[in-house]
Order: C-alpha cells, then sequence, then structure tokens
C-alpha cells in the first residue's frame, strides 16, 4: 500500500505524461485553436487573405445582414437559404430510408451482413467520384435513367429536379452510417418486450410506434442532430452537379464563402469569415442541442 | 385445451415471423439492387468506346465492343490534363503517413488522459473537448493564412499535418483504453518499465481493434477530403485523387466514357480496403455513436 502511495507521489512530479499530450496540444493550439479565433477576428476586418487586416467593426456583418443593396447581402441570404432549403429536404430521407433498410434487417433475412455491408459501401467514396457517377446517370440525353423511363428530364438544369439530383446522390452516398446505427439500435433492445407486444396483439405500425420507436429514442435524436450539422456543410454536390444554378438556386453557403476568400479576383476574406462566423453560430446552436442530448443519455 | 392454445398462438408468431423474413428478404433485394445499379453502370461504361455512347438511339447497358482504350489514355503518363497516376500515389502518401501520425498522436494523448496522473489533466482534456465542439467552419480562412506563413501551400504537408488536431478520436480510444485494468501497468511500473516500454508494449497491443477502427476512418476521411486540398493545392501536379477528380467534368465533359473511367479508378481502391476490412467498420461506427450492438 505504502508503495504505491509512494510511487503515486513520485508520478506526480514527472514531466512524462505532459510529452505524451504534448505534440496533440501543440497541434491542437496551431492548426484548431488560432485559425479559430484568429478567423472570428477576421470577420471584424477588411482583409485581403496577404496583407495585414483592418479592424472595421460590425461592418462586415451589417453589410451581409442589413445592407440589401449589396451583393454580399443577396449573395449571404440566397447561400443561407439554398442551404437550409437543402438540410429540410434530404435529413428527412437521410432517416427515414435507412430506419425503413434497417428494420427489414431486423427481420433476420438471408444475407443480412450482405445487405447491410453493400448498402454502406458507398459512404466510403469520394464525394468527386460519387458525383460524376450520378453526372453520368442523371445526363439528359446518354444518362441511364432518361433512357431506361424514356423520359428527357433536364436533371440539373431545371427546378425542382436540380434538388432531386443533389438530394438522390446524397443520399446513395450517405444513408450507410445511419444504417449500421439503427441496426445495432434495434438488435439492442429487449426481445422480451416485443414478444410481450406480439402477445398483446400489438403489431404492425401500431408496435413500431408504441414501443420501437420509443426503445431507440436516443440513437434517433443522435443520428437527426449529427445529419443536421452534416448537411450545413454541403459543398461538393452542388459545386460539381449543378455548378449552383440553375439561376444560383443550389448555390450553397460553402461555396460562396469559398468563392470570396480564394475565387479569382480580389479576395474578400473578412467578408468571407463573417458570413462563415453566422454558419458556425447556427452549427453551433445545434451543436449544443447535441451536448444536451448526450449528457441526458449518460445519466 | 388452454395449453394447447398456448403453443398454437407461439406456432402461428413463429409462421408469421418467417413469412415476414422472407419479405424482408425481397424487398432488401429490390433497394440493395437499385443501389447497385449506379455502381454497375458506370464500371460497365468504363468498358465501352464513346461511339458506342453517343450513338443516336443507340442505349445499350452492355458494351458491343469491349475497350480498355480508356484505362490506357487516362492512365498514360502523358496525360498532363489529368496526371491520375500522380494523384493517386499523393493520395497514398497524403493518407497512409496522415493516418499513422494521428493513430499514434492520438493514441500517446489518450493513454496519457486515461492511464497516467498529473496535474490539469482533466482539465486539459475537457478544455481540449469543449473547444474542439466549436464549428471549424471559420478556421479554413486563417488556415490557409497559416500555409502561407508555414511555406506549406502547394505542399503535400498541408494535407498531412493540420487534420492531425483532431480530438474525437482520442476520446474513443481513451473510453477503450479505460477498460485495461491498472494492475497490469502498475506491477510493469513496479518492475522498473519506463512509460514509454508500457505504454508500447502493453497498451497499444491491447487496443489493436481501436487503434484500426480509428486508422480507417482516419484514411477514408483523409482520402475523400475535398474542400481543404482545393483551396490548399493549386498546383495540378500536386492534387489528391479526390479533389482533382473535380477536374474531370470539364476536361472530359462530352467523353463520358472516360468520366466513368476516372471515377472507377477512384472507387475501386476503397472496394477493396471495404472488403477486408468490413467489420472494423461497423464496430467503429457503434462505438462511435455510442450504441451497443
Amino acid at each position: 500500500m505504502q508503495e504505491i502511495v509512494r510511487a503515486k507521489k513520485r508520478k506526480k512530479f514527472s514531466f512524462t505524461p505532459y510529452l505524451f499530450i504534448a505534440p496533440h496540444v501543440i497541434l491542437f493550439i496551431i492548426f484548431f485553436l488560432i485559425p479559430m479565433f484568429y478567423g472570428i477576428y477576421a470577420s471584424f476586418t477588411k482583409w485581403n487573405l496577404f496583407t495585414d487586416p483592418t479592424f472595421i467593426g460590425l461592418d462586415n456583418y451589417k453589410t451581409i445582414l442589413t445592407n440589401t443593396e449589396s451583393t454580399f447581402y443577396r449573395q449571404f441570404w440566397n447561400g443561407l437559404k439554398n442551404t437550409i432549403i437543402f438540410v429540410i429536404i434530404c435529413v428527412p430521407f437521410q432517416i427515414i430510408i435507412p430506419l425503413f433498410i434497417a428494420l427489414l434487417l431486423d427481420k433476420k433475412p438471408k444475407g443480412r451482413n450482405v445487405f447491410q455491408g453493400i448498402l454502406y459501401m458507398p459512404t466510403l467514396f469520394s464525394i468527386t467520384s460519387v458525383t460524376l457517377t450520378w453526372l453520368f446517370i442523371f445526363n439528359r440525353s446518354l444518362g441511364l435513367f432518361n433512357n431506361l423511363f424514356g423520359t428527357d428530364i433536364n436533371w440539373y438544369g431545371e427546378q425542382p429536379y436540380a434538388w432531386m439530383t443533389i438530394v438522390i446522390t446524397t443520399l446513395w452516398w450517405g444513408i450507410g452510417g445511419n444504417l449500421i446505427i439503427y441496426v445495432a439500435a434495434l438488435s439492442g433492445i429487449d426481445k422480451s418486450v416485443l414478444e410481450a407486444a406480439d402477445l398483446d396483439g400489438a403489431r404492425g405500425l401500431k408496435r413500431f410506434w408504441y414501443i420501437t420507436i420509443p426503445a431507440i429514442k436516443f440513437p434517433l435524436a443522435y443520428t437527426i442532430i449529427v445529419s443536421v450539422i452534416a448537411q450545413f456543410n454541403i459543398y461538393g454536390q452542388p459545386l460539381i452537379i449543378t455548378g449552383g444554378g440553375p439561376n444560383e438556386s443550389t448555390y450553397v453557403l460553402l461555396m460562396y464563402i469559398r468563392n470570396l476568400a480564394f475565387g479569382t479576383g480580389n479576395s474578400v476574406a473578412g467578408m468571407a469569415s463573417a458570413m462563415a462566423t453566422c454558419l458556425g453560430l447556427i452549427i453551433g446552436i445545434i451543436s449544443i442541442g447535441q451536448l444536451i442530448l448526450l449528457r441526458k443519455r449518460s445519466d | 385445451m388452454k395449453t394447447r392454445n398456448k403453443f398454437n398462438d407461439g406456432y402461428q408468431v413463429h409462421n408469421s415471423r418467417k413469412k415476414e423474413s422472407w419479405i424482408a428478404f425481397f424487398i432488401l433485394c429490390i433497394i440493395v439492387l437499385i443501389a447497385l445499379v449506379p455502381l454497375f453502370w458506370i464500371i460497365i461504361s468504363s468498358f465501352k468506346v464513346d461511339a458506342e455512347i453517343n450513338q443516336a438511339g443507340g442505349f445499350m447497358f452492355l458494351p458491343k465492343t469491349w475497350t480498355l482504350q480508356n484505362y490506357k489514355s487516362i492512365l498514360s503518363f502523358s496525360n498532363k490534363q489529368l496526371p491520375v497516376f500522380n494523384w493517386f500515389f499523393n493520395s497514398i502518401i497524403v493518407s497512409g503517413s496522415h493516418t499513422v501520425a494521428a493513430v499514434m498522436i492520438y493514441a500517446m494523448s489518450a493513454y496519457a488522459y486515461a492511464k497516467l496522473e498529473f496535474k490539469g489533466r482533466d482539465t486539459i482534456f475537457l478544455g481540449i473537448m469543449f473547444l474542439s465542439s466549436f464549428p471549424a467552419i471559420t478556421n479554413i480562412i486563417p488556415l490557409y493564412k497559416i500555409m502561407h506563413v508555414f511555406g506549406w501551400l502547394n505542399e503535400l504537408i498541408a494535407l498531412i499535418v493540420p487534420g492531425l488536431a483532431g480530438v474525437l478520436n482520442i476520446f474513443l480510444i481513451r473510453q477503450f483504453m479505460y477498460a485495461i485494468p491498472n494492475v497490469i501497468l502498475e506491477s510493469a511500473r513496479i518492475d522498473g518499465a519506463k512509460e514509454w516500454t508500457i505504454f508500447s508494449r502493453i497498451v497499444l497491443p491491447n487496443c489493436k481493434p481501436i487503434l484500426i477502427a480509428v486508422g480507417l476512418f482516419t484514411f477514408t476521411g483523409s482520402w475523400n477530403d475535398f474542400l481543404w486540398p482545393s483551396i490548399a493545392i493549386n498546383n495540378i501536379d500536386r492534387l489528391t485523387l479526390t479533389a482533382g477528380l473535380q477536374l474531370a467534368k470539364g476536361v472530359y465533359g462530352n467523353q463520358v466514357a472516360r468520366m466513368c473511367t476516372i471515377a472507377t479508378i477512384a472507387i475501386i481502391p476503397m472496394i477493396i480496403l471495404y472488403i477486408f476490412t468490413q467489420k472494423y467498420f461497423v464496430k467503429g461506427i457503434s462505438l462511435n455513436s455510442g450504441v451497443k450492438g
């Protein structure tokens, strides 16, 4: 016992533990903390990325939030609107489709793991290869869809088809993660509860609504929040599939931010930082919701 | 009489469950088929000649003449517009070294936070966890400036190092390390083993499953990163495969077979990786979300 006490005492003065955490802490400060605070500071400045930023107070925020004459105002609100439209269309499908498939897998059909494995696979493909694939599927004259169904839809040049193309591509790419979470959650439900419900005649939708959903409500809430946050960061799909068109109706906020900071022409990095900070605030509020939820679960 | 009824009920439930399982099987077959069609179609189309695809009214699923010409011209070293070979090589270097460094650094930190006692341990860990939950969306513009100051713009190191600042994986490894009994570590310490020896000889081998899962997620995350490489790299020869493919639409806009080929080239390595490592992905996601499967 004394040994251990002494050993503990000795450890207190040891420098070793700090050496173990030092590499990560240093990297964290240089590549996360400094950029984060600098980015917020930059949103209060006029800055072209290469000279020193000049402090201009709240001017950038005034411009993007209230100056209806400014192109930045138009870009910010159009970008935010389109981003939110995408989140609202995409997230419900991103929950319902994998949940439906997970319920099927929970019936323990033959080849269960093979089905799950195949449906998860596209998650590992890069956004560029996924979008190239779907560009071809929805190509107006050469594409699989129009040829298979004898339609002549201008998929990425007309609304609402442009959004449909982006959403379908996103769903094909990204339902796998939620699917695996739901499969795990469903298999964790106490089987005796389900059997009791069976004998009481609770089947089908009734059983799903009153027993299954409450039993998986935490994983469900977790996936909803994580999906919302992930989809707020949408960028690659509209960039490659529609290029933001038609008429900038799929131009999302991250595309504007990127163009303002790194596009051709003069960089307006301060303005871009203000837009990014606003988007960050929105995502942050949702993250806080996630944190509260996770705390509740661990209680 | 009563017993018999019960038996009958049980039998019916069993029977209907079997039926349900078959219905599920058929619906799943259809869903998986629909999900696989795009994949098969671009792979098959990558073996078609362009004339066959472009023919008016000549739509068909399978090619009439199979050709490797698309692969030859894309993978050729003289393909300066889309140096796919370079990109592939860059991606392997970037994702490979990023993953090795990440797993090492994360495991070291996780070990200290889980098993060592030192002043400020919990404060530092909770502080980092809290700060890292801030959305990183504002970071990308200043990060570019930092790369400029370091002279890392257009260098592969810009794609390897900044991503090492992540925190979530440290948390996951730390959770896993708690399961290692302290007694083993203490007795090694009493035997005079150095912390580094304990870490590398006892702790690391015991954390293999989580380290593999973290490594795989890190690797695929780095391989598929799109926004950052397309900002930090302007030199076409230094791009990664994921970022470089963005240029394919501009170059091969009308040569659909070539686009399919290039997409196939990007997809195949991931399928191969996935076939060998599937179970770790499933385990990793369950750990990530905290659901016990």
